[in-house]
């Protein structure tokens, strides 16, 4: 498991508790005000906040320069984010950096709104997500920090789809993300063949499941191939995209896991930073798996959490659930073996670009985005990213944009052809937004081609 | 005239007020096991010659029960909770006579399981053999259903004969279990000792020809009728650094943000008034080692005053936090910051060449001259106590919020005056002004500051309104009263004008009914029930608060 460091000083556990109680996507969405009330109401009454094993934090902005790190927002950041947004995305930077000093054990950011569903480049919103809270978090510690191997394991009952496409081409992100399968579910992507980009191939890792999956199928998945990848991987940092809708009584999903399977999960995963995604039964389940996660994190007793309508055994995994579950996890565990040589075959076939196009709806906003990424496949960095995309509402195109990406790893090679690309599409007029993400010099410029105006941060 | 008198741990002091001067004053050594007889003869020292009919109010800050609990002179409470799913009640802490029931009540007070009644019988009879007189009991949400708790109590009472019951819901309407099992356990240790004592002082002012209404004085500044506060003796702890508190902010122009400095023999209480309001605690306060929901001003002790022991290691002073006897100038044993303070003549306590004697001693360690030593020794003291006044302004900043407009008004307060009160307070009160770049003020009166905080807080009354309209059902928390509605649809407007009129009825209950004017909402909050798309019903939470403050009789600001 992660590799220990010496900041495992101290016992405690941080939270931060953000509900966003101002905050929808609108009056009914499952996104609201009340998602985290009854969550509240359970938490305060229990009184985990005043136990020694326990501190809570209080969330601090994001920066748009934060934001920047991670997505290429069209037309710009303060377009796509509201303040909840940016209160969300500096919780998981404030516990980021409580980890980080030592001032913490591990740490939940029980806060809303989510990211997982947001890609790399923002038009809108998808699956309830602007922007992406675990990349943010993830590039603020690699940048502030100097980490660099990472794993994010997503829990959430929807894939992944937005982290997956963040760290698709990046060896160093371990992406695990097991899902109702997308045959059954939004976002509809996550199996085993998406595995990452030519030079991270096999790190990610989609283990799609079968509806009605019990908490004895999630723990098939966590101890036989969860638990023991990531100790092969030794990442510096564990982290886990905490949605809770896999839970039985969850109204957009359709598994059987329960509170104590959430609870023991958390406790054996031992990630060192939670943060909420999904989870939409806020009465039935919410308040409950989220006491059991905080017990679990704090090491503390959460036997006594139980819904009030479950009963231990009312959910038995069939037989054909078990051989499906025991499948696809063979078929992972192929993938993973074998993770080596499939990027040295894959460098072998590709030239020194890799490309591939994707088309990405906005469920959310009710927007069509096409993009053309183009990766360098260079020997002596990760090489650099470019991705084309356009948007469309209904019929009329939303905006365009050309983004560029700059590993922290970069080449001169890559900077200076990179370089060249954004003034060479600052001039064509092709597109409406060029960007340019400097991770190495940790500078993000943006440029309008109607107003000629560049900004950086 | 106004009386403030308030029992603290090494004086009682008293103050007779009247017309925005302190007419008299007197001071008493308390004397720890007889604080009714110190009150008394502070009383009596003070009204002498007074005619009893002049005497418009009485106040009393006393530290009876802080002293009860901190010297486990309580009778022992035997704990019956019903906490139904979640945490473990062994990580709370709550002591060794727990008793746990089966039954649950969820958030919205909706009743998850069933209370067993078999089995609450066969507690009751477990209580009542094993000799119990004092009953807690405490459900989980009890404060949003009140059944199980009122159920258990009924079964309680009748299988232990004169048995003293309590239960959570009446205690306290906020959510936090623990906190509220603790209050309540420590409301049913000291009722009858409270009960006791203020029939004490009904008889005795009855004796005096007293007859003006009697207050007592609780840890959020605010005053209660000492009959009606029998029913809430815990609220009466750590009424001293209240009335201190309240007494600068009397004796303060209004509106302004100020440090409160207390510092003692070997510690310095800080606290802070905000834009003119006392700086609650956010939680409630802490007693021994149990947390409660008293609400208390957030007051900051630091372990370093007058007498603190000086000691050099290393090149390096240390000061404190033990305190070997009196300072050295005055006949102690060792160097302390006193000695520091009169060697440099910032004052006049003391014998002069023992305070020579006292910093020779730290200055041959230090390979310095005395009067070098004594300048460290003061720097490192207000050093100390700077810090922990930014710690507080920061810690205050720091406070969670769950609202995006909360965080997006990232308030900070600086402080514009530093207040004296308290024995060591006035020589170095300037040094700690000029350090946070605020006014040193030791205001007239600061010796008697606590009383006559006393002698001029109003009441303050708090009232919990939840409305749930999709039970229709409304709770008045503090009353432990629930009530249906009348209308299916109530708004924020609406809700809020029932908090105020049931805010007056409660005042009026309190025996403080002219106050209910100065109520403010200080929490509104209101969630639409969505369930499937559409909106079922509203929760509508609405606190009303008379806030601390001065009686319009002082007239001085």
């Amino acid at each position: 498991m992660a590799a220990k460091d010496a900041n495992d000083q101290t016992s405690k556990t941080g939270l931060i508790f953000f509900p966003a109680f101002d905050w929808a996507i609108s009056p009914t969405h499952p996104e609201r005000e009340e998602r985290l009330l009854y969550t509240r109401d359970q938490i305060f009454e229990e009184g985990l906040m005043d136990l020694p094993e326990i501190e809570e934090y209080k969330p601090r902005l994001a920066t748009l320069k934060d934001i920047s790190r991670v997505h290429f927002c069209v037309p710009n950041v303060e377009a796509q984010v509201t303040e909840a947004h940016m209160i969300a995305a500096g919780s998981v930077l404030t516990l980021a950096d409580a980890k980080e000093e030592g001032a913490i054990r591990n740490g939940f950011a029980l806060v809303r709104p989510p990211g997982h569903h947001s890609m790399m480049v923002v038009h809108g919103n998808r699956g309830f997500c602007n922007v992406n809270n675990m990349a943010i978090m993830v590039e603020y510690l690699r940048t502030k920090y100097g980490h660099k191997k990472i794993a994010i394991v997503d829990t959430d009952v929807h894939h992944g789809d937005g982290t997956q496409d963040i760290f698709w081409h990046d060896p160093d992100v371990l992406f695990i993300s097991f899902h109702q399968n997308g045959r059954t579910l939004y976002p509809g992507s996550g199996f085993p063949n998406e595995m990452g980009g030519p030079q991270a191939l096999g790190r990610t890792l989609n283990i799609p499941l079968p509806p009605g999956t019990t908490d004895e199928g999630i723990h098939y998945v966590l101890d036989n191939f969860i638990l023991p990848v990531l100790e092969e991987f030794r990442p510096d940092l564990v982290l886990n995209s905490a949605g809770q809708d896999n839970h039985y009584t969850d109204p957009l999903a359709n598994m059987r896991f329960s509170a104590n399977g959430y609870a023991r999960l958390n406790e054996k995963l031992a990630p060192d930073i939670c943060v909420l995604e999904g989870g939409y039964a806020i009465e039935t389940a919410l308040p409950y798996v989220n006491t059991a996660i905080i017990q679990a994190m704090a090491g503390l007793d959460y036997s006594h959490v139980r819904e009030p309508d479950y009963v231990p055994g009312m959910f038995v995994q069939s037989v054909e659930m078990k051989k499906e579950i025991e499948a696809t996890i063979e078929q992972l565990q192929e993938i993973w073996d074998n993770r080596d040589r499939l990027v040295e075959d894959a460098l072998a076939e590709h030239g020194q670009f890799f490309r591939r196009r994707k088309r990405i709806f906005y469920d959310t906003d009710m927007i069509n985005e096409s993009q053309e990424e183009t990766v360098r496949l260079c020997d002596s960095c990760h090489g650099y990213t470019t991705i084309a995309s356009q948007a469309q509402r209904g019929y009329g195109i939303l905006n365009s944009a050309f983004c560029i990406s700059l590993p922290r790893n970069a080449c001169s090679s890559c900077r200076e052809d990179a370089r060249e690309e954004f003034e060479e599409h600052k001039e064509d007029g092709k597109f409406n937004y060029i960007y340019l993400q400097d991770k190495q010099k940790d500078i993000y410029h943006s440029y309008e081609t109607r107003t000629r105006n560049h900004r950086s941060y | 005239m106004l009386i403030g008198i308030d029992v603290g741990g090494t004086t009682t002091d008293a103050v007779l007020v009247e017309g925005g001067k302190v007419f008299r004053s007197a001071c008493v050594p308390t004397e720890h096991n007889n604080l009714l007889g110190c009150l008394l003869s502070a009383l009596d020292k003070l009204t002498d010659g007074v005619p009893p009919q002049k005497i418009e109010r009485v106040v009393l800050s006393t530290t009876l029960i802080t002293n009860m609990i901190a010297e486990d002179k309580i009778d022992p409470v035997a704990l019956v909770l019903i906490p139904g799913p979640g945490a473990n009640t062994k990580d709370y802490n709550l002591g060794q006579d727990v008793f746990i029931l089966d039954g649950a009540t969820d958030y919205s007070g909706r009743e998850i399981q069933k209370l067993d009644e078999p089995q609450v019988r066969a507690s009751a009879q477990d209580l009542a053999k094993k000799g119990f007189k004092k009953i807690a009991i405490v459900g989980k949400f009890g404060q949003r259903n009140h059944a199980h708790e009122l159920k258990t109590g009924e079964i309680v009472a009748k299988a232990v004969p004169n048995a003293q019951v309590e239960l959570g819901h009446r205690v306290s309407g906020q959510l936090n279990f623990p906190r509220r099992a603790a209050t309540t356990m420590l409301t049913a240790a000291t009722k009858d000792k409270y009960q006791e004592f203020a029939d004490q002082i009904n008889a005795a002012l009855k004796k005096r020809e007293i007859s003006a209404p009697v207050f007592i004085l609780k840890a959020d500044g605010g005053t209660l009728p000492l009959d009606k506060s029998v029913n809430m003796p815990v609220e009466t702890i750590f009424s001293g650094p209240a009335a201190s508190i309240m007494g600068v902010m009397a004796l303060m122009p209004s509106s302004q943000t100020s440090v409160v400095v207390d510092i003692g023999g070997t510690t310095t209480d800080l606290a802070l008034i905000l834009s003119g309001k006392p700086l609650l605690s956010s939680k409630g306060a802490r007693v021994n080692s149990l947390l409660t929901h008293v609400r208390a001003f957030a007051v900051k002790s630091v372990a370093i005053g007058g007498d603190s022991a000086v000691n050099v290691a290393d090149d390096c002073i240390n000061i404190g936090p033990h305190r070997e006897g009196p300072a050295l100038c005055l006949g102690g044993p060792g160097p302390t910051p006193t000695d520091a303070l009169r060697l440099l003549g910032l004052s006049n306590i003391g014998d002069a060449d023992l305070a020579e004697k006292a910093m020779y001693e730290v200055a041959e360690k230090l390979d310095c001259a005395s009067k070098e030593a004594a300048l460290r020794i003061v720097d490192a003291v207000v050093e100390k106590i700077v810090y922990h006044v930014n710690e507080m302004f920061h810690e205050w900043e720091q406070e969670p919020a769950y609202r995006v407009w909360e965080i997006m008004k990232k308030e900070t307060l600086q402080a514009q005056n530093v207040v004296g009160v308290g024995g060591a307070a006035q020589p170095l009160v300037p040094l700690i002004a000029q350090k946070l770049g605020a006014k040193a003020v030791i205001p007239e009166y600061a010796p008697v500051a606590n009383a006559i905080g006393a002698a001029l807080a109003r009441p303050t009354l708090t009232l919990n309104l939840r409305i749930d309209t999709q039970r229709g059902e409304y709770i008045i928390a503090e009353e432990g009263f629930a009530g249906r509605l009348n209308g299916k649809n109530v708004d924020l407007e609406q809700a809020e004008k029932m908090a105020r009129q049931l805010m007056e009825e409660r005042a009026n209950k309190m025996g403080i009914g002219e106050y209910a004017k100065e109520s403010e909402v200080t929490y509104s909050e209101i969630f639409n029930m969505v369930r499937g798309w559409s909106t079922v019903g509203r929760l509508l939470d609405i606190r009303m608060e008379i806030p601390a403050g001065i009686i319009p009789g002082w007239g001085r600001c």
